[in-house]
């Protein structure tokens, strides 16, 4: 199923259910443009394919089926599939969650991205603010924030907080079991004997070093 | 009955899915089915080995793509069993040699004639591994109880997932007990913890497997040892009987065990 959901600045987000067969696209799009055809036109879209990859194929009929037909405006491809990712960057199509534009805000501070699945390994989310994963991060899967990054469930993939060098960031994670946290441009690093290892911890940077500790502080 | 069509998949490979394929195949027709197993490893051919079928190639699957012959004349036919047959694959070809289109062509074309089509795929996430799966319903994911493996595994979920295989059901396979219960093997407990997806069986690390391919006689065709009970305990799942899990981490006397696991609900969307 393809549904449309209002955003901030007038922005659309159109989502592309999983489960839909790629099969089905034509048919779907149609029938969104169909339904919604007084205000595509000129509009800002976000088109978010959840964990679905994407093929250079898919993209090239989704361009001319449903993009250039609506006249809409694409304003990102958002996909967890790490691979389809870098496709759409080096096609030049942006994929990162748009940031509002009438609004001041700082970096790392663009509104929080929070997810309700847990990613598998090659599946990575790439977001301009904070990162709430309501799951688990595999091991082999990324998240990489500019703000914080708040994992529910246990962190066994790659973190990496404040990525544009915000290093007033922080990771916290429900069970910690990843051998390397990211914040700012420093690297920590935890070997699986650690007494932090399975632990529910907040990593952060202080004096230019990682600091890990039980969250929350135990006294 | 609506026919099924079923992937045999792995992350990492010499997992044991074309030892699954092949059992499986067996154990379903020797219920009934209709079976046919299509070896989906171009280039690797091995399907036809450990069914014992290779004396009798004489056309594979890229010759009835490229027109050589029709898609019937490449079935095989096991005379051991009724109703059971193979499409075996070219040794020559590389990976390349099927498109997505042209698999799924073939895959429906076999619909008609076929309670069950499996398909035995090459390990990993490549062109190779799409194709194999571009005609099929549904996925089994074949993993050892190693973490290379389960996180190779967890790779190839996400990628059906994404190509809308439903259901994908987890085979842990290669099991030993006593290393589980020592605590130098990862449990089925912690292998689901990790991929979230539903257990359809577990198989025993068992000598008689290896005798058996090299025999060319699927364990399922006779032998009633371990591996064998195993793999007609997850045919009969796949038919949908309700066939209890045998506890074979041995965990499950203290508590730790995966039985409890597999009914509760998971953490987050997977
Ligand atoms: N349960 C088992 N017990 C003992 N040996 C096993 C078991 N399952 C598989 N094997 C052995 O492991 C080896 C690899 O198995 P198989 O060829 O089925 O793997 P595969 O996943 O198809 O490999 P590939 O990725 O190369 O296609 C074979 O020698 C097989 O006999
Ligand atoms: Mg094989």
């Amino acid at each position: 199923m393809i549904k449309l959901k209002g955003m901030y600045d007038s922005m659309v987000r159109c989502i592309i259910s999983e489960e839909l067969e790629a099969g089905d696209f034509s048919k779907e799009f149609s029938d969104i443009r169909e339904k919604s055809q007084q205000f595509l036109p000129g509009a800002k879209v976000v088109l978010d394919f959840g964990g679905r990859g994407l093929s250079e194929e898919i993209v090239c009929r989704i361009l001319s089926e449903f993009v250039w037909p609506s006249m809409i405006h694409v304003a990102a491809w958002i996909t967890y599939d790490a691979a389809s990712q870098d496709m759409l960057k080096r096609s030049g199509l942006p994929t990162s969650e748009p940031m509002p534009d009438t609004r001041v805000v700082e970096k790392g501070n663009m509104g929080a991205l929070l997810l309700h699945r847990s990613l598998r390994s090659g599946q990575r989310v790439d977001h301009y603010g904070d990162v709430i994963i309501a799951g688990h991060v595999n091991d082999g899967a990324e998240v990489l924030s500019a703000g914080h990054v708040i994992v529910l469930g246990r962190l066994c993939g790659l973190v990496h907080a404040g990525c544009e060098g915000d290093e007033n960031t922080s990771v916290v994670a429900r069970s910690m079991e990843a051998m390397q946290v990211r914040i700012g441009s420093r690297i920590g690093s935890l070997d699986r004997g650690a007494i932090w290892w399975g632990k529910m911890v907040i990593v952060k940077v202080s004096e230019g070093s990682v600091l890990i500790d039980y969250w929350p502080v135990i006294k | 009955m609506a026919s099924r069509i079923i992937v045999v998949t792995s992350g990492k490979g010499g997992v044991g899915k074309t030892t699954t394929t092949a059992n499986l195949a067996v154990a379903l027709a020797s219920m009934g089915n209709r079976v046919v197993a299509i070896d989906g490893d171009i280039g690797l051919r091995n399907l036809d080995v450990i069914m014992g079928l290779e004396n009798r190639i004489v056309y594979t699957l890229i010759d009835a793509l490229e027109g050589i012959c029709r898609l019937n004349q490449t079935l095989i036919r096991d005379k051991r069993i009724e109703n059971l047959y193979m499409i075996p694959t070219a040794q020559s070809k590389t990976k390349d040699a099927v498109t997505s289109e042209q698999m799924k062509g073939i895959c429906e074309d076999l619909r008609n004639d076929f309670d069950y089509i499996l398909v035995d795929s090459p390990a990993g996430i490549e062109a190779g591994f799409r194709n194999a799966a571009a005609g099929a319903d549904e996925a089994l994911v074949v993993t050892t109880p190693e973490v290379s493996a389960v996180r190779d595994g967890d790779r190839i979920i996400g990628l059906l997932e994404s190509m809308d295989k439903s259901p994908i059901r987890l085979i842990v396979n290669r099991i030993r007990p006593q290393m589980v219960k020592k605590g130098d093997m990862l449990s089925v407990s912690d292998v689901l913890d990790v991929l979230a997806i539903d257990l359809i069986g577990m198989v025993p690390d068992d000598e008689s497997v290896v005798t058996s391919s090299n025999k060319g006689e699927p364990l399922t065709l006779s032998t009633d040892s371990p591996a064998s009970r195993a793999f007609k305990n997850i045919a009969s799942r796949i038919a949908g009987n309700d066939v209890p899990f045998q506890d074979l981490d041995g965990l499950d006397s203290n508590g730790k065990g995966f039985l409890g696991k597999i009914k509760r609900a998971f953490f987050g969307r997977c």
